[in-house]
């Protein structure tokens, strides 16, 4: 018996597991592809996973009151999916963009990372999508952390952790060949990029690392495609950070 | 109003049905991710995380195909297996004291448990079970082990191991059933 007709020997028997979440990440996902084709799998799996939910209901413990608010500042800031198929645009460079649920896939809450410009390994990549995604928890979970939006531009911020999360919306789209690119605003150094956006703005978090206590500003310029090392225009939406902490 | 209404008005994006969904789930979500890492803290980052990902993607629940619980559920614990299969990696070369701090963590956390009827059935239900049906069942869903895993530490073969699985859950099923 060669490996390949092992492998793919009697794939209803792992039904059971993959109810409890228990086949590693490729033959999980070779089963949900056989799922697809088999009605009789499905139903099986139906059922039995009734009885892990059961089980995950008989673990119940109140999360801690914080969490709440914390949850529905975040949801603040997340835009939601559409079934819908969208019409497929042109693709378009994203710039900084990366997603934060790799290990999910698509639909999972997707976040830029700053220091990711520099890392051009797969596994590196990967390593800072995570960081981001734990860092994007970290600022909603920090006990200084506030929030402040207007024109488009929101930003929950920890002066504490010297971290921002921002997202940006409604933005009117650049014209042709023109990208926006954020900017953060410090008095004492040069304006430092966070990346240049997707059209429309960036939906996805992005998270600022490394703020100082005197960071003044965010703001959205228009900028020739792929950016700019230093702003060229004046800017679209400009935010203050004082009222969450920062400009002190 | 219950989850399998709720679940939808969220993916309609109505942030009201998304509060109450909160309170509906959030302590089963919590639960059970605190379950799977034991360590509060990072519970609470995974749940964050859970119900970010539950209003972002509310609008891709199918009632055909489940329901709404479920797919909260069955959500939260890949995300908790996730990162305990990660942490269990790289744990593998912390030392002792480490793991140490984790068990403190989970017992302190364990006594503010409060007990509900559900606990308990499912409790005798388990014990219902062969030995190894049980153990089978709760190494893969409550400590994220996968079925080889679990077959290499009841040091038995791979077959037996999804059988039992199999077995274990659906006279898990048959028992929560008559006490529904």
């Amino acid at each position: 018996m060669n490996l390949r007709i092992r492998l793919t020997h009697r794939p209803r028997s792992l039904v059971a597991p993959y109810a409890l979440d228990a086949l590693e990440p490729r033959e999980g996902a070779r089963f949900e592809r056989h799922l697809k084709r088999c009605d009789a799998c499905a139903d099986e799996v139906r059922a039995l996973t009734e009885s892990s939910v059961r089980l995950a209901c008989s673990a119940s413990v109140a999360p801690p009151t914080e969490l709440r608010e914390r949850v529905l500042t975040a949801v603040r800031l997340t835009e939601q999916v559409t079934v819908e198929p969208r019409p497929r645009t042109a693709p378009r460079a994203r710039g900084l963009l990366i997603p934060l649920g790799v290990a999910t896939g698509a639909g999972a809450l997707t976040v830029a990372a700053l220091f990711a410009v520099q890392l051009e390994r797969t596994s590196d990549r990967l390593d800072a999508q995570r960081a981001a995604a734990r860092e994007v928890a970290r600022v909603l979970a920090a006990p200084d952390a506030s929030a402040v939006r207007a024109d488009g531009l929101n930003v929950v911020a920890s002066p504490e952790r010297g971290s921002a999360v921002i997202t940006v919306t409604g933005l009117r789209a650049p014209p042709r060949g023109k990208a926006h690119q954020l900017w953060l605003m410090e008095p004492s150094a040069p304006p430092r990029s966070l990346g240049v956006l997707p059209d429309g703005g960036s939906d996805t978090p992005v998270v600022a690392t490394g703020l100082t206590p005197d960071a003044s500003s965010l703001a959205v310029t228009t900028e020739p495609n792929g950016g700019s090392a230093r702003p060229t225009g004046a800017p679209l939406v400009q935010l203050a950070l004082e009222s969450v902490g920062f400009g002190g | 109003m219950r989850a399998d209404k709720l679940l939808p008005m969220v993916g309609q994006g109505d942030v009201r049905a998304y509060e109450e969904l909160y309170e509906l789930v959030s302590g089963a979500v919590y639960g059970l991710v605190l379950r799977v890492l034991r360590d509060p803290a990072q519970s609470e980052e995974v749940t964050q995380e859970v119900f970010l990902e539950l209003w972002r993607d509310a609008a891709r629940f199918d009632p055909r195909r489940g329901t709404a619980m479920a797919w909260v559920l069955t959500h939260a614990h890949r995300r908790a297996v996730d990162r305990v299969r990660q942490a269990r990696a790289s744990r593998e070369r912390e030392e002792r004291a480490a793991s140490r701090w984790h068990r403190t963590a989970f017992d302190e956390v364990a006594e503010q448990v409060e007990t509900n009827l559900d606990r308990e059935w499912v409790r005798r239900c388990l014990e219902g079970l062969t030995d190894l049906q049980r153990r089978s069942v709760t190494l893969a869903y409550y400590e994220g082990y996968t079925y080889r895993e679990v077959a290499q530490r009841l040091s038995v073969p791979l077959g037996t191991v999804k059988t039992r699985m199999r077995d274990g859950l659906t006279r898990l099923r048959a028992c929560l059933g008559d006490a529904a």
